[in-house]
C-alpha cells in the first residue's frame, strides 16, 4: 500500500483509458513498463505489475507443489471409509497423479494388476488415532489376493538395520493367506497400539497420521468398482481410546 | 481509478497468473522429473533381466545397502544385488523388479517362468501403465510378451508365414521408451526369497530379426 503515495497521473494519460475501468490489466501494464523506460514516472503501476508478478509466480508453484506432496488431491471413489483408486494405473490418470508419480518414483499398481484402496478415517468419520484400538472386519473383497497394511506418515521412516540380535520388525500388514478368518470367511483384525489376541497389526510407531492401504490383487474390481459396492469393504470401527 | 482499485486489480491479476502457473508447473513436472520410474528405469536399460527395486519384507524404503538375509540365497562370492530403494513406500509383501526396454533396437520380449506364487507384470510407457497381464495367463508356466511399436508390428505382420501359427502376446507400444514392472506377492514370509528370486528373474530381452 506504499506504492499509492508515488504515483502522479501522467499528464498524457488522464483522457484514455476513462470509458472501461474494467479488468483489462494488460495495456495498463504495457503502459506502466513503456513509462517506465521513458524516466521513472508512474513507478507506483511497476510495483503493482512487480507485485501481481511475485503474487502469481509465488502462489503458483506453492499451490501446484502442495496438491503433487504425495497424496492423490482426487479421482478417487469413496466407499465408507474406504477410497477406491482405480485410475492410477492407467493411461487416464489425470496430471496430479502423473505429477505425484513423477515426484515420488511411484511405480503405480496397473489396471489389469490390482486396484489400491486407502482410508485415513474410520466409519464414522473422524481421523484414526495412533492411540485408539480400531476393529478392522469384514468379508474378503473379490481378489485373488489381497493385502492390508498400516502406514504412518507421508514419508516413512528408514528402517533400522537388521543385525543379528535386534528384534525383528513389528508386523505392517496382513496377507490374505496370512489372516486368520472365522467359520464363514470373514476375518476382524485388531489395530492397536498393544498387543491383542487374534489378528493384531501393530500401531506404527513414529510421526504423522495413520493410513490403512488395502491393495486387491488380480481381482475383477479394478474394471468395474460396482462390485466392490455390493460385495462391501471391510469396516473400520473405533473401540475404544484412552 | 482509486488507489485501491488498482491494488485490487494487481491482486486479480495476481490470482490469474497463479492459477495458469499452477496449472503449467502441473503438467510440467512429469517431462522435468529425474527422480520418477521411468528416468530410475533407465540404468537398468542395459540388463538382460529385472532388477529388484523393491524386495518383500522391507517395511520402509529400503536402505542403501540392505543386508542380503531378505533378499534370497546369494551364491557364494556373488552377492545378490541389492534392491536400489528409490521407490516410495511399497506393499511389505510384495517383491518389485523393474527392466527398461528401447523398441529402437527391435521388438523386446519379455519372458516370465511363474511359480506358485502371484505375479503380474505391467509395461508403463511414459505416461503411465499400458498393459497388464498377471500369472494366471501363463502357458506351461511362462508368460511370454512381444513388446513392439506399431511398425514393428506392421513388418512382422507383413513377414509372418501364413501356414506358421505365432502364438506370441504382441503389445503395441505408445512410445519407443518405457519400462516393465514386476510385481510377485509373497503370502507368507516364508516366500519372501522365492518371491525376491522371481521379481529379479524376468527376462527382457531384445527379440532376434528371425523370430
Amino acid at each position: 500500500m506504499l506504492t499509492e503515495t508515488v504515483a502522479p497521473p501522467a499528464s498524457g494519460r488522464a483522457a484514455s483509458p476513462a470509458p472501461r475501468p474494467g479488468p483489462r490489466p494488460l495495456p495498463r501494464l504495457l503502459r506502466g513498463a513503456v513509462r517506465l523506460r521513458r524516466g521513472g514516472r508512474g513507478g507506483g503501476t511497476v510495483v503493482l505489475v512487480l507485485y501481481a508478478l511475485a503474487l502469481g509466480a509465488g502462489l503458483g508453484l506453492a499451490s501446484a507443489n502442495w496438491a503433487t506432496r504425495g497424496r492423490y488431491p482426487f479421482g478417487g471413489i469413496a466407499l465408507n471409509a474406504w477410497t477406491a483408486w482405480p485410475k492410477i494405473g492407467s493411461r487416464d490418470a489425470d496430471p496430479y497423479v502423473r505429477a505425484i508419480h513423477a515426484r515420488t518414483g511411484e511405480v503405480p499398481l496397473a489396471l489389469g494388476e490390482g486396484l489400491l484402496l486407502t482410508a485415513i478415517t474410520d466409519d464414522a468419520g473422524r481421523r484414526l488415532d495412533p492411540s485408539c484400538r480400531y476393529r478392522i472386519a469384514g468379508a474378503t473383497p473379490p481378489a485373488r489376493a489381497w493385502t492390508l497394511t498400516v502406514e504412518r506418515g507421508r514419508h516413512a521412516t528408514p528402517v533400522e538395520p537388521q543385525a543379528g540380535t535386534a528384534p525383528p520388525p513389528l508386523r505392517a500388514g496382513f496377507t490374505s493367506t496370512e489372516v486368520l478368518r472365522d467359520r464363514d470367511g470373514r476375518f476382524a483384525m485388531a489395530l492397536s497400539p498393544d498387543v491383542q489376541p487374534g489378528n493384531w497389526l501393530p500401531m506404527p510407531e513414529g510421526e504423522g497420521s495413520i493410513r490403512l492401504v488395502l491393495r486387491l490383487y488380480d481381482t475383477p474390481v479394478a474394471a468395474s468398482t460396482g462390485v466392490l459396492e455390493r460385495e462391501g469393504v471391510p469396516s473400520i470401527t473405533r473401540e475404544d481410546c484412552p | 481509478m482509486t488507489p485501491l482499485g488498482r491494488f485490487v486489480l494487481a491482486t486479480l491479476c495476481g490470482l490469474v497468473l497463479a492459477g495458469i502457473v499452477h496449472v503449467a508447473t502441473v503438467l510440467a513436472i512429469p517431462y522435468l522429473a529425474t527422480g520418477d520410474a521411468f528416468a530410475r528405469s533407465r540404468a537398468t536399460l542395459a540388463n538382460d533381466t529385472s532388477v529388484l527395486v523393491h524386495a518383500a519384507g522391507t517395511v520402509g524404503p529400503a536402505e542403501p545397502a540392505p543386508p542380503p538375509a531378505s533378499s534370497g540365497q546369494p551364491a557364494p562370492g556373488q552377492p545378490a544385488p541389492a534392491p536400489e530403494g528409490w521407490l516410495p513406500r511399497q506393499d511389505p509383501a510384495v517383491a518389485v523388479g523393474i527392466c527398461a526396454y528401447d523398441l529402437d533396437d527391435g521388438p523386446v520380449r519379455i519372458t516370465a517362468e511363474t511359480g506358485p506364487l502371484l505375479e503380474t507384470i505391467a509395461l508403463h510407457g511414459r505416461n503411465g501403465a499400458y498393459y497388464a497381464i498377471t500369472d494366471q495367463a501363463a502357458l506351461r508356466g511362462t508368460v511370454e510378451l512381444v513388446i513392439m511399436t506399431k511398425r514393428q508390428f506392421d513388418e512382422a505382420l507383413a513377414t509372418a508365414d501364413e501356414d506358421e501359427r505365432n502364438r506370441d502376446v504382441r503389445i503395441i507400444a505408445p512410445s519407443r521408451e518405457g519400462f516393465v514392472s514386476v510385481r510377485v506377492l509373497a503370502a507368507l514370509p516364508s516366500q519372501q526369497a522365492q518371491a525376491n528370486e522371481a521379481a529379479r528373474s524376468v527376462s527382457c530381452t531384445i527379440d532376434g530379426p528371425d523370430e
